[in-house]
């Protein structure tokens, strides 16, 4: 197989300055696809963290990224589910806003740039099920994920709003699941909390109530008897993964739930080593599977 | 200029109040015609059990033209962006959108910016991103960076000045 997908891979802020274990299980496990991630340089934030505080700004910041992708002529790959949303409503509007755009790239042009529309934005959930198909990940599985019983968390801003075109649906969303059966294991498609928020969009100003959401979902998680759980966002997976044990104590309860990024799962279930994975780096208990999970 | 003129604490940043207020005023005659209060919006909204937002009711308080009361009011700050609202809506109402645009208004009208926000907003101004990278530990306690583990260099505006210039340039724009 010679044909590569390739993508300009937009990092954001939050994977490539501490969620690690995203960026390195995406750049091992997509290549498995041939899926190729090109480097651009002078990426900025998405811009969806200053929506609160000025909109302006917000669409500037993602029209300017989706624009050096342009100059590539590459579709952007954003792993991040805010950072996508963020390109993804910038598209939406400066596509049908001419008013805007011209705006938009009134300010663009101090930096000899322009948004002209041209290239698409993918997430890790479309890209995987849409773009590479089911079919294809299972003809790579060479250690199925056996006997994993898995929760998936979507993450709001994968998933809404539907108006624009998000990679999966708004309020029974299902792929991630499919891709997880591809991978031998055994995804749990409806739990009453499937679609809770992490918390983490409050983490800059109510950060108590931000781990407090986290914990009851990872609380009831761990109440059905899932063993695991796995995400697709770098702000989900900051809140149920590196701020488990701080979630715990905010609600008062002891939690012990493995969590994964898909793409580490991909990676596992197509033999690559733990640690290229980033495995180490999970800070919640994953070995409760990886190891005695057998993979 | 400094981040003061972005956010709080300076001037009033006129024009922008301007645009954010015709902005409210176009949602409170969307919502004048449409909303006709059924709190679908509350019933399945994030924040409402937690901290007690309840969206149909700033929909409400809208509609009568009370945005000062609003803007100057903490809850709008409890929204968690989980667009739950807008997506449910039976009348295609977007409550997370007027607090957007209310939340805006406080930060234009140089009310003070809770949280963190102004320490990403002075990092985006400086990096361009939110954050520098950061030492993170390992579930084996020892701890690493982006290069140790064999990641390439971080995307970033190399060019700070023109980057910041642009970004100003919303901060005081008169478009
Ligand atoms: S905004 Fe929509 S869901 Fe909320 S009360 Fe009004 S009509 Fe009902
Ligand atoms: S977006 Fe905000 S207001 Fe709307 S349902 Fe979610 S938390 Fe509530």
């Amino acid at each position: 197989m010679t044909t590569h997908m390739k993508y300009a891979l937009y990092p954001g802020c939050l994977m490539p300055t501490e969620q690690y274990a995203y960026e390195l299980s995406l750049r091992e496990s997509l290549p498995v696809l041939q899926v190729q991630l090109v480097d651009v340089p002078e990426f900025s934030c998405c811009g969806e963290p200053m929506k609160s505080v000025n909109q302006l700004l917000s669409l500037y910041l993602a029209a300017r990224n989706i624009a050096l992708a342009e100059q590539q002529q590459l579709d952007l790959y954003a792993p991040c589910a805010m950072c996508h949303l963020a390109l993804s409503e910038c598209k939406h509007i400066l596509d049908h806003n001419t008013a805007m755009r011209e705006r938009i790239n009134t300010l663009l042009s101090a930096e000899n740039l322009t948004y002209t529309g041209s290239q698409q934005v993918v997430h890790t959930i479309d890209l995987l099920y849409d773009h590479i198909g089911i079919e294809k990940i299972k003809q790579q599985v060479k250690h199925p994920l056996k006997g994993w019983k898995l929760a998936v968390h979507y993450g709001c801003h994968a998933i809404r709003p539907k108006e624009i075109g998000r990679p999966d649906d708004s309020e029974h969303p299902l792929k991630i699941e499919a891709i997880l059966r591809a991978l031998g294991a055994e995804p749990v498609e409806d739990y009453p909390e499937k679609l809770d928020c992490c918390g983490a969009p409050l983490l800059a100003n109510l950060p108590e109530s931000a781990l407090t959401k986290t914990g009851q979902k990872l609380q009831a998680i761990q109440h059905h008897g899932i063993q695991g759980l796995v995400d697709v966002c770098p702000w989900c997976h900051k809140m149920f993964d590196a701020r488990q044990t701080k979630a715990g104590e905010t609600i008062a309860a002891k939690l012990d739930v493995p969590v994964f990024y898909l793409t580490q799962l991909l990676g596992l279930a197509f033999g690559l080593p733990a640690e290229k994975l980033g495995l180490h780096l999970n800070q919640s208990p994953v070995e409760k599977l990886t190891v005695e999970g057998g993979a | 200029m400094t981040i003061v003129d972005l956010t709080s604490m300076g001037e009033p940043q006129t024009e922008q109040q301007r645009e954010i207020n015709a902005r409210l005023v176009s949602l409170q005659n969307e919502i004048s015609s449409y909303c006709y209060q059924c709190a679908k919006c509350t019933s399945g909204c994030e924040a409402h059990k937690l901290l007690e937002l309840e969206p149909h009711k700033i929909v409400a308080l809208l509609k009568r033209g009370l945005i000062n009361e609003l803007v100057n009011s903490d809850i709008i700050w409890t929204c968690m962006t989980c667009m739950k609202c807008r997506e449910r809506c039976p009348q295609r109402v977007a409550p997370i959108e007027i607090l957007f645009a209310l939340k805006n208004m406080a930060v234009a009208s140089g009310k003070q910016i809770p949280g963190k926000y102004t320490a990403m907003l002075q990092s985006i101004l400086s990096l361009g991103l939110i954050q520098d990278i950061q030492q993170i530990t390992t579930r084996m306690n020892t701890t690493v960076k982006r290069d140790e583990l064999g990641l390439p260099p971080l995307s970033k505006p190399t060019d700070a000045q023109k980057f910041q210039a642009a970004v100003m340039k919303i901060a005081t724009e008169k478009v």
